[in-house]
């Protein structure tokens, strides 16, 4: 049985692409409302995490749950069901090129069949939560790599899923654009409470994820806080993968005084 | 990898995807919207060039023909020549190269950067089963429009055959028409239509697999355009050898 607390879970999960092992005996678990950040440098199976939570890939052993259940051996039309729950976000936004922002966010009620005046308010609220309503019609090669990717985060966002992936969604972004994709994190952490994993190498992620939250005060505006001395944020945990293996797992302030080569390296190199 | 292992896995992932196709082509959802828009890139935008191409052939074919025809004294069946050939061999196949060269890249091109860009992975992670969604309805389009334009194609080809033989041969127009009549039975264009169907699917089939398999980036996309024109080209002509000997077989023998 899986554990009825976890959103999400690997247990012992391995993978290989012929001799290239991708993960080996992988077990994690990200619990209702917390955010799980991933990192890594390219290539150590950060990306295949969340395809092989998505159902995208099989694993080749091991068991993975998707709020609490099995979905190891589910079949194509069985994930569909599964995938209700989740929005992913991919690198790039991964929009989808012929479409236009509005057909795009509205891509997955469109599927559904739902009526096209029950589309029209979602998509609206879910590009003003990314605070792009000006580009609604714009096409997607209009857009700058930022837009993109709040357009891709609309996307996902759309009926509401509980679980988010994000696939480095500030890779390549310059700072004020990555934060504001990091806010949006936040927003859906904190007021939403969706359970996350969230893929990246970029330290400046790591801080604000780590420190940062979003209250909403008595006349719904959006402030965001830095934990200080007096509190710990306890909603965002951390991992460290390397060689398909999870070197370190814990809170902000245990990886910033872990001894491991390989995490000291990574975070003097980031800084 | 070696080249036979590498051929028979081939095979072997083609195999599935027709087998996926044909599961899910008679089951909801379906995608009427997308598959009217593949038939109009597919066979209302390959119209051009299969004008051009059924046009000049039948003339050509005229051209070539005529004085061998003049030196036995049967000129009077340039006609039958000319139609004959287009409908059972020509029309089909030029018309099926033709499109292997002009859909059959661009399927294999735009999903090959559809897949490279995670397109198709946002697509199945938003609940969609890109087979429906981008292989059937380019099956569809593929296998219905080929013949219809394989059909256009050897209408005009016989009529750039008869324009031929008016103007460089001195035919009469009454002489050429009634003598490409008399070829056209309802077997051989039966025949003629059942190649074009077959080989529609080819292309189709060889564009999405070429694409759907694409692996190495934006290189990789300009490696499985090449490779579709190329397969589904070389299929076309080998399945043509082996419908022709079925068809003479089946219709054209007594």
């Amino acid at each position: 049985m899986a554990n009825s607390t976890s959103a999400i879970e690997f247990r012992e999960v391995s993978l290989a692409f012929g001799d290239n092992v991708i993960l080996d005996r992988v077990s994690f678990s990200v619990r209702y409302g917390e955010s799980k950040v991933v990192m890594g440098g390219s290539g150590t199976g950060k990306s295949t995490l969340l395809r092989l939570a998505l159902g995208l890939i099989k694993p080749d052993a091991g068991q993975i749950f998707v709020d609490g259940e099995e979905i190891t051996a589910y079949t194509e039309e069985q994930m569909m069901n599964v995938r209700r729950k989740i929005g992913m976000v991919f690198q790039e936004g991964a929009l989808f090129d012929s479409l236009s922002v509005y057909d795009n966010v509205a891509y997955r009620l469109r599927e559904q069949k739902a009526p096209e005046k029950e589309i029209e308010p979602v998509v609206t609220r879910m590009l003003r939560f990314v605070d792009l309503e000006d580009a609604i019609d714009k096409m997607p090669n209009e857009l700058s790599g930022g837009m993109r990717r709040r357009v891709g985060i609309a996307r996902a966002l759309v009926g509401s899923p509980k679980i988010v992936l994000y696939d480095e969604p500030t890779a390549g972004l310059d700072p004020i654009t990555a934060r504001t994709i990091c806010e949006l994190a936040l927003k859906l952490r904190d007021l939403e409470d969706v359970s996350s994993i969230f893929v990246t190498h970029r330290l400046q992620d790591i801080e604000v994820l780590a420190s940062e939250y979003v209250v909403r005060d008595d006349f719904g505006n959006l402030l965001f806080e830095h934990e200080g001395d007096t509190m710990c944020l306890i909603n965002t945990k951390f991992i460290m993968l390397k060689d398909g293996n999870i070197i370190f797992s814990g809170s902000d302030e245990e990886m910033r005084q872990a001894n491991h080569p390989y995490i000291r390296k990574f975070l003097d190199k980031e800084r | 990898m070696n080249l036979i292992i590498r051929g028979i896995v081939q095979t072997q992932e083609i195999t599935l995807l027709i087998w996926r196709v044909l599961r899910g082509i008679f089951r909801p959802p379906f995608y009427l919207r997308e598959i009217i828009r593949q038939m109009d890139i597919s066979g209302f935008g390959s119209l051009t060039i299969i004008l051009l191409t059924g046009f000049f052939t039948g003339a050509v074919l005229a051209l070539n023909t005529g004085s061998t025809l003049q030196k036995f004294g049967v000129q009077s069946v340039a006609g039958q020549l000319v139609a004959l050939s287009l409908i059972r061999e020509l029309g089909p196949v030029l018309t099926c190269l033709m499109l292997a060269g002009r859909v059959g890249s661009g399927i294999a091109a735009e999903l090959g950067s559809m897949l490279v860009s995670e397109q198709i992975d946002a697509m199945r992670a938003l609940g969609t089963d890109p087979i429906k969604k981008l292989v059937n309805p380019r099956i569809i389009a593929l296998v219905t429009m080929a013949p219809a334009l394989t059909i256009i194609c050897d209408m005009v080809g016989t009529l750039g055959g008869l324009l031929t033989a008016i103007t460089f041969q001195g035919q009469a127009a009454s002489v050429y028409l009634s003598s490409a009549k008399e070829a056209v039975s309802f077997d051989e264009a039966l025949g003629g239509l059942i190649k074009p169907t077959v080989f529609g699917f080819i292309i189709a089939i060889i564009g999405c697999y070429k694409g759907l398999s694409t692996t190495g980036g934006t290189v990789g996309v300009g490696r499985s355009t090449t490779q579709a024109v190329v397969v589904s080209s070389i299929l076309i002509i080998a399945v043509d050898f082996l419908l022709q000997k079925l068809i003479m077989t089946l219709l054209l023998e007594p």
